[in-house]
Protein backbone atom coordinates (compact mmCIF):
# COMPACT_ATOMS: atom_id res chain seq x y z
CA UNK A 1 0.00 0.00 0.00
CA UNK A 2 0.88 3.15 -1.00
CA UNK A 3 0.91 6.32 0.61
CA UNK A 4 2.02 9.78 0.11
CA UNK A 5 1.93 12.81 3.30
CA UNK A 6 2.10 16.34 2.94
CA UNK A 7 2.03 18.78 5.67
CA UNK A 8 1.59 22.23 5.61
CA UNK A 9 0.74 25.33 8.08
CA UNK A 10 -1.49 27.90 6.69
CA UNK A 11 -1.63 31.56 8.57
CA UNK A 12 -5.04 31.81 7.41
CA UNK A 13 -8.06 29.86 9.87
CA UNK A 14 -9.73 26.72 9.56
CA UNK A 15 -12.91 28.33 8.32
CA UNK A 16 -11.01 30.02 5.46
CA UNK A 17 -8.73 27.46 4.73
CA UNK A 18 -11.68 24.91 4.40
CA UNK A 19 -13.75 27.35 1.72
CA UNK A 20 -10.50 26.74 -0.47
CA UNK A 21 -10.34 23.32 0.14
CA UNK A 22 -14.11 22.93 -0.95
CA UNK A 23 -15.79 25.25 -2.68
CA UNK A 24 -15.60 25.20 -7.05
CA UNK A 25 -14.61 28.95 -7.38
CA UNK A 26 -11.65 28.77 -4.14
CA UNK A 27 -10.36 25.07 -5.58
CA UNK A 28 -10.09 27.07 -9.02
CA UNK A 29 -7.71 29.35 -8.09
CA UNK A 30 -5.03 26.10 -7.62
CA UNK A 31 -5.98 22.71 -8.86
CA UNK A 32 -3.35 21.27 -10.70
CA UNK A 33 0.48 23.14 -11.60
CA UNK A 34 0.79 25.80 -12.73
CA UNK A 35 1.23 25.54 -16.13
CA UNK A 36 -2.16 23.80 -16.83
CA UNK A 37 -5.59 24.98 -16.92
CA UNK A 38 -8.53 23.96 -15.74
CA UNK A 39 -11.30 23.91 -18.85
CA UNK A 40 -13.64 21.02 -17.62
CA UNK A 41 -14.53 20.24 -14.56
CA UNK A 42 -17.14 19.20 -11.85
CA UNK A 43 -15.30 20.23 -8.65
CA UNK A 44 -16.49 20.53 -5.41
CA UNK A 45 -15.48 18.95 -2.02
CA UNK A 46 -18.48 20.24 0.00
CA UNK A 47 -21.12 17.83 -1.13
CA UNK A 48 -21.24 13.73 -1.69
CA UNK A 49 -20.79 12.77 -5.06
CA UNK A 50 -18.79 12.32 -7.69
CA UNK A 51 -16.60 15.00 -8.83
CA UNK A 52 -13.83 15.47 -12.21
CA UNK A 53 -11.18 17.58 -13.58
CA UNK A 54 -9.78 17.62 -16.83
CA UNK A 55 -6.62 19.82 -16.88
CA UNK A 56 -4.84 20.38 -20.12
CA UNK A 57 -1.16 21.70 -20.56
CA UNK A 58 0.61 24.35 -22.32
CA UNK A 59 1.26 21.65 -25.26
CA UNK A 60 -2.76 20.79 -25.31
CA UNK A 61 -2.35 17.28 -23.06
CA UNK A 62 -5.53 16.21 -21.06
CA UNK A 63 -5.09 15.11 -17.92
CA UNK A 64 -8.77 14.17 -16.69
CA UNK A 65 -9.11 12.74 -13.22
CA UNK A 66 -11.88 11.72 -11.27
CA UNK A 67 -14.07 10.27 -8.03
CA UNK A 68 -16.42 10.43 -5.49
CA UNK A 69 -16.65 12.07 -2.18
CA UNK A 70 -16.72 9.97 0.22
CA UNK A 71 -17.10 12.60 3.37
CA UNK A 72 -17.22 16.50 3.86
CA UNK A 73 -16.93 17.78 7.91
CA UNK A 74 -16.71 21.59 7.57
CA UNK A 75 -14.00 22.81 8.54
CA UNK A 76 -12.11 19.52 9.77
CA UNK A 77 -11.87 17.48 6.91
CA UNK A 78 -12.80 16.03 2.99
CA UNK A 79 -12.33 12.86 1.46
CA UNK A 80 -12.52 11.85 -1.61
CA UNK A 81 -11.46 8.78 -4.24
CA UNK A 82 -9.06 9.64 -7.26
CA UNK A 83 -8.24 8.11 -10.18
CA UNK A 84 -6.28 9.36 -13.46
CA UNK A 85 -8.05 8.44 -17.16
CA UNK A 86 -5.94 7.35 -19.97
CA UNK A 87 -6.23 8.38 -23.38
CA UNK A 88 -9.47 6.35 -24.25
CA UNK A 89 -10.46 7.74 -21.23
CA UNK A 90 -10.52 4.35 -18.90
CA UNK A 91 -10.35 5.04 -15.75
CA UNK A 92 -7.17 3.71 -13.61
CA UNK A 93 -6.04 2.52 -10.49
CA UNK A 94 -8.17 4.17 -7.45
CA UNK A 95 -6.99 5.92 -4.78
CA UNK A 96 -7.75 7.55 -1.78
CA UNK A 97 -7.21 11.40 -0.84
CA UNK A 98 -7.80 12.70 3.24
CA UNK A 99 -7.85 16.49 3.99
CA UNK A 100 -7.57 17.53 7.24
CA UNK A 101 -7.50 20.77 9.09
CA UNK A 102 -6.76 21.47 12.55
CA UNK A 103 -6.40 24.50 14.54
CA UNK A 104 -2.82 25.81 14.87
CA UNK A 105 -1.49 26.54 18.68
CA UNK A 106 0.13 29.75 17.29
CA UNK A 107 -2.85 30.54 15.18
CA UNK A 108 -3.86 29.79 11.61
CA UNK A 109 -4.19 25.88 10.60
CA UNK A 110 -2.06 23.12 10.31
CA UNK A 111 -2.66 21.28 6.78
CA UNK A 112 -2.39 17.35 6.00
CA UNK A 113 -3.22 15.90 2.92
CA UNK A 114 -3.06 11.74 2.77
CA UNK A 115 -2.98 10.11 -0.59
CA UNK A 116 -3.07 6.35 -0.40
CA UNK A 117 -3.65 3.43 -2.93
CA UNK A 118 -6.55 0.98 -2.33
CA UNK A 119 -5.18 -2.46 -2.83
CA UNK A 120 -7.59 -5.14 -4.94
CA UNK A 121 -8.33 -6.39 -1.55
CA UNK A 122 -7.68 -7.30 1.86
CA UNK A 123 -4.33 -8.74 1.45
CA UNK A 124 -2.52 -5.80 1.36
CA UNK A 125 -4.55 -3.99 4.26
CA UNK A 126 -3.44 -6.52 6.20
CA UNK A 127 -0.10 -5.45 6.00
CA UNK A 128 -0.21 -1.77 5.62
CA UNK A 129 1.64 -0.88 9.41
CA UNK A 130 5.31 -0.22 7.82
CA UNK A 131 4.54 -1.16 4.29
CA UNK A 132 5.23 2.96 3.40
CA UNK A 133 8.48 2.72 4.93
CA UNK A 134 8.99 -0.66 3.17
CA UNK A 135 8.34 0.41 0.04
CA UNK A 136 11.35 3.24 0.30
CA UNK A 137 13.32 0.93 1.24
CA UNK A 138 12.73 -0.90 -1.95
CA UNK A 139 13.24 2.05 -3.93
CA UNK A 140 16.53 2.95 -2.39
CA UNK A 141 17.90 -0.69 -3.21
CA UNK A 142 16.43 -0.17 -6.82
CA UNK A 143 17.90 2.59 -7.60
CA UNK B 1 -0.27 9.63 -16.77
CA UNK B 2 -0.98 5.94 -16.89
CA UNK B 3 1.46 3.14 -18.75
CA UNK B 4 0.11 0.65 -20.30
CA UNK B 5 2.51 -1.37 -20.57
CA UNK B 6 3.65 -1.89 -16.79
CA UNK B 7 2.35 -4.18 -14.32
CA UNK B 8 -0.94 -3.37 -12.34
CA UNK B 9 -0.18 -1.53 -9.33
CA UNK B 10 -2.73 -3.30 -7.32
CA UNK B 11 -1.37 -6.76 -8.17
CA UNK B 12 1.70 -5.64 -7.07
CA UNK B 13 0.75 -3.83 -3.77
CA UNK B 14 -1.08 -7.45 -2.87
CA UNK B 15 1.79 -9.82 -4.11
CA UNK B 16 4.36 -7.22 -1.74
CA UNK B 17 1.61 -7.20 1.08
CA UNK B 18 3.14 -10.84 2.21
CA UNK B 19 5.66 -10.32 4.46
CA UNK B 20 8.18 -13.46 2.86
CA UNK B 21 6.90 -12.72 -0.80
CA UNK B 22 8.46 -8.74 0.33
CA UNK B 23 10.94 -10.63 1.91
CA UNK B 24 12.41 -12.28 -1.33
CA UNK B 25 11.42 -9.00 -3.54
CA UNK B 26 14.21 -6.97 -1.21
CA UNK B 27 16.83 -9.78 -1.40
CA UNK B 28 16.44 -10.03 -5.40
CA UNK B 29 16.96 -6.48 -5.43
CA UNK B 30 19.67 -6.53 -3.06
CA UNK B 31 21.65 -9.69 -4.06
CA UNK B 32 20.68 -9.99 -7.47
CA UNK B 33 18.65 -12.52 -9.80
CA UNK B 34 18.49 -15.56 -7.21
CA UNK B 35 17.86 -19.45 -8.05
CA UNK B 36 14.92 -20.53 -5.74
CA UNK B 37 17.78 -22.95 -3.99
CA UNK B 38 19.66 -19.47 -3.03
CA UNK B 39 16.39 -18.11 -1.77
CA UNK B 40 16.00 -21.49 0.86
CA UNK B 41 17.13 -19.43 3.91
CA UNK B 42 14.87 -15.99 3.33
CA UNK B 43 12.19 -17.72 5.55
CA UNK B 44 11.36 -20.80 7.79
CA UNK B 45 9.25 -22.53 5.02
CA UNK B 46 9.24 -25.36 2.73
CA UNK B 47 10.62 -25.26 -0.86
CA UNK B 48 7.33 -25.52 -1.92
CA UNK B 49 6.09 -22.70 -0.48
CA UNK B 50 8.82 -20.24 -1.69
CA UNK B 51 7.63 -21.71 -4.85
CA UNK B 52 4.56 -20.73 -4.24
CA UNK B 53 5.36 -17.88 -3.33
CA UNK B 54 7.88 -17.27 -6.16
CA UNK B 55 4.58 -17.94 -8.58
CA UNK B 56 2.69 -15.75 -7.10
CA UNK B 57 5.28 -12.73 -7.57
CA UNK B 58 5.88 -13.68 -10.93
CA UNK B 59 2.04 -13.26 -11.79
CA UNK B 60 1.77 -10.15 -10.24
CA UNK B 61 4.61 -9.20 -12.43
CA UNK B 62 7.45 -8.07 -9.53
CA UNK B 63 9.69 -10.70 -10.81
CA UNK B 64 11.07 -12.70 -13.72
CA UNK B 65 12.04 -16.03 -14.55
CA UNK B 66 14.76 -17.19 -16.49
CA UNK B 67 16.42 -20.77 -17.41
CA UNK B 68 19.75 -21.27 -17.02
CA UNK B 69 21.21 -24.70 -17.37
CA UNK B 70 18.03 -26.36 -16.49
CA UNK B 71 18.52 -23.63 -12.86
CA UNK B 72 15.28 -21.13 -12.52
CA UNK B 73 16.59 -17.59 -12.07
CA UNK B 74 14.93 -15.09 -10.41
CA UNK B 75 15.24 -11.68 -10.66
CA UNK B 76 13.06 -8.53 -9.69
CA UNK B 77 11.43 -6.91 -12.64
CA UNK B 78 12.53 -3.33 -13.16
CA UNK B 79 8.86 -1.85 -14.16
CA UNK B 80 7.71 -3.02 -11.09
CA UNK B 81 8.86 -1.10 -9.30
CA UNK B 82 9.31 1.67 -12.07
CA UNK B 83 5.32 1.72 -11.75
CA UNK B 84 5.51 2.25 -7.59
CA UNK B 85 7.83 5.41 -8.22
CA UNK B 86 5.68 6.43 -10.62
CA UNK B 87 2.71 6.35 -8.81
CA UNK B 88 4.02 8.38 -6.18
CA UNK B 89 5.88 10.98 -8.37
CA UNK B 90 3.20 11.65 -10.39
CA UNK B 91 0.70 12.43 -7.23
CA UNK B 92 3.51 14.02 -5.21
CA UNK B 93 4.22 16.49 -8.61
CA UNK B 94 0.51 17.41 -8.66
CA UNK B 95 -0.27 18.10 -4.95
CA UNK B 96 3.13 19.89 -4.26
CA UNK B 97 2.52 22.25 -7.17
CA UNK B 98 -0.85 22.94 -6.77
CA UNK B 99 -0.50 23.42 -2.74
CA UNK B 100 2.24 26.14 -3.24
CA UNK B 101 -0.48 27.83 -5.01
CA UNK B 102 -3.06 27.05 -2.57
CA UNK B 103 -0.73 28.91 0.03
CA UNK B 104 -0.52 32.39 -2.69
CA UNK B 105 -4.32 31.98 -3.17
CA UNK B 106 -4.57 32.30 0.70
CA UNK B 107 -2.59 34.81 1.03
CA UNK B 108 -4.34 36.87 -1.61
CA UNK B 109 -7.45 36.25 -0.36
CA UNK B 110 -9.37 39.02 1.35
CA UNK B 111 -11.68 37.36 3.84
CA UNK B 112 -14.41 40.14 3.53
CA UNK B 113 -14.56 39.72 -0.25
Amino acid sequence: MSELVLERHFPAAPDRVFAFISKTEHLLKWWGPESMTVPEHDLAFDRLGPWFSVMVNAQGDRYKVSGQVTHVDAPHSVGFTWAWHDEDDVRGVESHVTIKLVPAQKGGTDFTLTHVDLPSDDVAANHQQGWTSSLRKLEALAI
Amino acid sequence: MNENNMPKLTDLFAALGDPVRFAITERLLRDGAQSAGDLRDVAEISAPAISRHLKVLRSAGVISQTIDKQRRIYAVNPASVGSIRAWIDSHEAFWASSLDRLATALQEDKPDE
